[in-house]
């Protein structure tokens, strides 16, 4: 039991940093592996030897120290973002306010007492203690400073892009949570035939196509040869003159295609980890005796198999949303879908640092919270973990 | 130079699933994957040893008109100030296989002294590195790629660095794990028990019995990281004179009539089908090694 969990943590956590562009097969099946794997067969896999037979008692006092440890580990992770954002910034070669007013930006300073100005303006007098109390300060203000080009408070400039970053990943994670489940429980059940393999191979080649010539490919075949669908953007300009079905779908349309290959990216990770749960339990014995009472392979397949399979795929689905979170910054630069990708590209090529950072903190602070959540969820779901 | 250094990694790659490793079933070492992967790596990395006699100009250097149509001189045509296309893709290939091998060389060292080295001392110096690893394998690994990125500046050094650096928590963790269990084992105790320090027990046992599950990290990590420098140079992070495939997209996709012209075709495919190819490629070997070499698949089919 300890062995699972501890496991499960490790591999769980493991999925953050690998899906950076996109979770390898092998990662994907391990995570799938490990969720239905019974502590015997854990030895090789991260931790599992420490765990010695305890008993019950003292397992579930160690349980509750490790829902009080997860807890904590996921506070540490966030505030050393928090830090990060803070410290890379001042730790790199050059001067604050040269980085802060790179060639190109507006804001070029002319001599020494501007500097001066702008220097007490920043804080950047003070000592790094100081500099660092008041940036924790600002930012439980939600103080996140102004953007370099447009001189908005950056915090607005996010919550302007935020929700079409939320409309994309949370229906890419819905799409692909839904078609992997069906392919997964579809190839387990026949593992081994022709059409798990087709699949299987399918899923794994697509995941690897990069999102920018994917999207491009689509692009270029919907939208300017078939002319189907828009080529740019979240929404026709203008379309406040529209209905509110009109409007609906417009924003349909132009979600469709980088939501097409968001969810591409996603799809196999739910494929394999639903695959691994249908192929684990396809020797079980009440597999055996539903058949026995003569149960329809449907009934069989959706309601006994499928079900217990499932549970990997919940929090997987909660890993993906913040997977999807870094896949976009690519994904909305090819569409010049509107959301927080495209601010964070467009603050690149001015070098619009307050924005970046600011993008970078929502970005990487909601990828750990969404795997706290994914983690507790996990947790809660599966009795065998749960104190 | 990039060619050099990979070199001696294709070797090993062709050589470690030889027929020492006996235990493994034939037909998973003929598996087609291998086959088909090991042959685009062995293409992408002649491309790259053999680019300059591919093509005659220099990719940084103007050679025609701007956005030139392709013709016997520019077999893929020329860029915005006039760089030949062609030579951008093909020397794109020597700084996509840099990537992988320093990146994943890097990442591999890491993963060694990180995961393997510590397991073996046993001890605080274990928990505290395990600690470590496991901290770091919760920072989102992208958008602190973009971050770095953006304030290192020009610089192509930082992101291949930071690309190793964040394959190491990744790779120590499966290391250590298998370790832990071979540590258990009798041979590394009777070292140990004859004097043997822990350098030598990873020198002469540990790197040879961990050897496989390096060699798929390192695959892994190599794919990863080509895909990763692709994506920052898209991104329009990274060495804005560099020669890469990533970049080559990041200007082409610039271009507001990108999708309005044929252009389209000469320009953005080859670029993008290279980086695909590439990490196809590596992925490809990973795919085909990892369940004859990592213990759990096997154990379970």
């Amino acid at each position: 039991m300890d062995d699972h969990r501890e496991q499960r943590g490790a591999d769980g956590e493991g999925a953050g940093p690998r899906s950076i562009v996109s979770p390898r097969p092998g990662e994907a099946q391990r995570v799938g592996g490990v969720a239905r794997e019974s502590p015997e067969s854990a030895l090789g896999a991260a931790g599992g030897v420490e765990g010695a037979p305890r008993p019950p008692d003292e397992g579930r006092r160690r349980g509750r120290r490790r829902w009080a440890g997860a807890g904590i580990s996921y506070a540490v992770t966030i505030f050393a973002l928090v830090t990060l954002n803070f410290l890379l910034p001042r730790a790199m070669p050059g001067d604050p306010i040269d980085a802060l007013l790179a060639q190109g930006s507006s804001g070029f300073v002319f001599g020494e007492e501007a500097r001066a100005e702008l220097e007490e303006y920043y804080g950047l007098d003070r000592s790094l203690a100081a500099q660092y109390g008041q940036y924790l300060t600002g930012l439980a203000r939600g103080d996140l400073g102004r953007s370099i080009v447009t001189n908005t408070p950056v915090w607005d400039e996010l919550a302007r892009r935020l929700p079409w970053t939320l409309l994309l990943i949370v229906s890419a994670a819905l799409v692909s949570t839904v078609v992997g489940l069906v392919a997964g429980v579809h190839s387990g059940w026949r593992r081994d035939r022709p059409m798990d393999r087709a699949l299987m191979t399918m899923l794994l080649a697509l995941r690897e196509f990069p999102p920018y010539l994917l999207g491009s490919l689509l692009l270029y075949v919907f939208a300017v040869k078939l002319g189907w669908l828009p080529l740019f953007g979240a929404e026709t300009p203008f379309s406040g003159a529209f209905s509110p079905v009109e409007r609906v779908v417009d924003v349909g349309r132009h979600l469709l295609l980088p939501l097409l290959v968001l969810s591409v990216g996603l799809t196999a990770g739910n494929y394999l980890i639903m695959r691994a749960g249908m192929v684990g339990e396809l020797g079980s014995d009440y597999l055996l005796l539903g058949r026995a009472k003569g149960l329809r392979e449907r009934r069989l397949k959706y309601r006994y198999v499928a079900r217990n399979a499932l549970l990997p795929l919940v929090s997987l689905t909660a890993i993906q949303l913040g997977f999807a979170l870094t896949a976009v910054v690519l994904i909305e630069r090819v569409f010049s879908y509107p959301g927080l990708g495209r601010l964070l590209f467009e603050a690149i090529a001015v070098r619009d640092y307050p924005i970046i950072q600011g993008a970078f903190l929502l970005i990487s602070v909601g990828v750990v919270t969404i795997n706290a959540v994914a983690d507790a969820l996990y947790r809660r779901l599966d009795p065998r973990t749960a104190p | 130079m990039s060619a050099q250094t990979s070199a001696p990694v294709e070797v090993a790659r062709e050589a470690e699933p030889g027929p020492d490793q006996a235990t493994e079933p034939e037909r998973r070492r003929r598996s087609p994957l291998l086959v088909v992967g090991l042959g685009l790596l062995g293409l992408v990395l002649l491309v790259a040893l053999i680019a300059s006699l591919l093509t005659p100009h220099d990719p940084r250097a103007i050679s025609g008109a701007a956005l030139e149509e392709p013709s016997a001189g520019h077999p893929l045509g020329t860029d915005v100030p006039g760089r030949d296309i062609f030579a951008q893709l093909v020397f794109g290939a020597r700084t996509s296989l840099t990537v992988a091998t320093v990146s994943a060389s890097l990442a591999m060292a890491g993963a060694l002294l990180f995961g393997v080295l510590p397991a073996l001392v046993g001890g605080a110096a274990d928990s505290v590195s395990n600690r470590l690893m496991v901290f770091l394998l919760a920072l989102p690994g992208l958008p602190l790629l973009v971050l770095v990125g953006s304030l290192a500046g020009e610089s192509h050094l930082v992101v291949i660095v930071l690309i190793g650096f964040l394959g190491i928590a990744p790779n120590a963790r499966i290391l250590r794990s298998q370790t832990l269990a071979l540590v258990q084992r009798g041979f590394i105790s009777a070292s140990q028990g004859f004097g043997g320090g822990p350098l030598y027990v990873l020198r002469r046992h540990l790197v040879p019995a961990l050897g496989p599950l390096i060699l798929v990290g390192f695959v892994n990590w190599a794919g990863l990281a080509v895909a990763l420098e692709a994506g920052l140079a898209f991104l329009g992070l990274g060495d804005p004179s560099g020669i890469s495939w990533g970049l080559m997209l990041n200007r082409a996709l610039a271009q507001p009539s990108i999708y309005f012209s044929p252009m389209w075709t000469w320009w953005v495919l080859p670029a993008g089908l290279a980086v695909t190819f590439t990490v196809l490629a590596f992925t490809f070997v990973g795919v085909a090694l990892e369940p004859s070499f990592n213990p759990r698949w096997l154990r379970s089919s």
